[in-house]
């Protein structure tokens, strides 16, 4: 895939995580109701899960706008993606009527829902295989395969 | 380290932000208590935010129908009414004539209608018409027949002798 579209990908995705993340921060305990309402989640759990999703959407986010670990951060974000996609899908099948939770508000659990999160799911994945990073394993200059491309030209 | 591996830290990590910044929100996610499905919570169903009918719970409820300070009004239909209802309760689908019981309701110091209903849309629509033939302090009951049933609530069975002939 070119490295121009994995680039697209990566900075966006990253930057809607990073603002799912925001959206939910100012009513956390509402983001726990929604994931209460999937009726997956034992109740005990739910308000860590919440908790904790938001902070990994944060740092997943951070890490693929940043380019900074990116491929890991496409990583936990395509487990997180397959994750809400279960949820929403299960709940769907259910006849659970509930709110997704996914940007904070009011938006609907709906199968619009699972084909976006789908699609953001194939980002991610794209990202995973394919994009370049700063620090961890592979060392590989921020925008060096945009670049090459350039000089080609 | 593996991407896997990395991965796993980054998440991890994340979570630990998540839950170590919880408390510094508006409105931190509640840590250390249980959070149930919306549905289950305690008075979830009949719970209309935008009703303009005050509400009353189950709870609260229950001491005026052992009392016999409220007189209570069961707007599902006919057959649900029969089948089981708060003790003394009147039966008032909604559409029906209220003129049989308007004697009834009017001396009473307070009203609470209840239904099946998630939406409480029939109590709603009863409780307006009472409240329009100059019934006083009308509420609804929130977590309807089903909660009052679960919390073992008064109940009876049988028609409604002081409801309209033919009408029940």
């Amino acid at each position: 895939m070119s490295a121009r579209i994995v680039l697209a990908c990566r900075v966006v995705l990253g930057a809607l995580f990073i603002w799912a993340a925001i959206a939910k921060l100012p009513d956390m305990a509402a983001f726990a109701q929604d994931v209460a309402n999937y009726r997956v989640v034992p109740a005990a759990l739910v308000p860590f899960v919440a908790a904790a999703v938001v902070g990994i959407e944060l740092l997943a986010g951070i890490a693929l706008v940043s380019g900074w670990n990116s491929r890991a951060g496409a990583v936990v974000i395509a487990a997180l993606l397959a994750v809400f996609t279960g949820f929403i899908a299960q709940a769907l099948l259910r006849g659970i009527d509930l709110r997704c939770g996914c940007f904070g508000g009011d938006e609907p659990a709906s199968w619009w829902t699972v084909l976006r999160d789908l699609a953001m799911l194939a980002a991610a994945l794209a990202v995973a295989r394919g994009a370049p990073e700063t620090g961890g394993a592979t060392h590989v200059p921020f925008f060096e395969p945009v670049r090459r491309s350039k000089e080609k030209n | 380290m593996s991407l896997l591996g990395r991965a796993s830290v980054l998440c991890v990590a994340g979570a630990a932000l998540g839950i170590a910044g919880n408390a510094l929100t508006p409105r931190p996610s509640p840590l250390g208590t249980r959070v149930l499905p919306a549905a289950e919570a305690a008075g979830a169903a009949c719970q209309d935010p935008r009703s303009t009918f005050a509400r009353i719970s189950v709870e609260e409820a229950k001491p005026l129908c052992i009392a016999c300070t409220a007189t209570f009004v069961d707007a599902r239909s006919a057959a649900e009414y029969a089948a089981g209802h708060v003790t003394g309760a009147l039966h008032l689908a909604p559409g029906e004539p209220v003129a049989p019981l308007l004697a009834k309701l009017q001396s009473s110091s307070a009203v609470i209608v209840y239904d099946r209903d998630r939406q409480c849309a029939d109590a709603d629509r009863v409780a307006a018409v009472l409240e329009a033939n100059g019934v006083r302090d009308v509420r609804v009951l929130t977590g309807a027949w089903p909660e009052w049933l679960a919390s073992g609530g008064p109940g009876e069975s049988g028609s409604c002798s002081l409801c309209a002939a033919g009408t029940r």
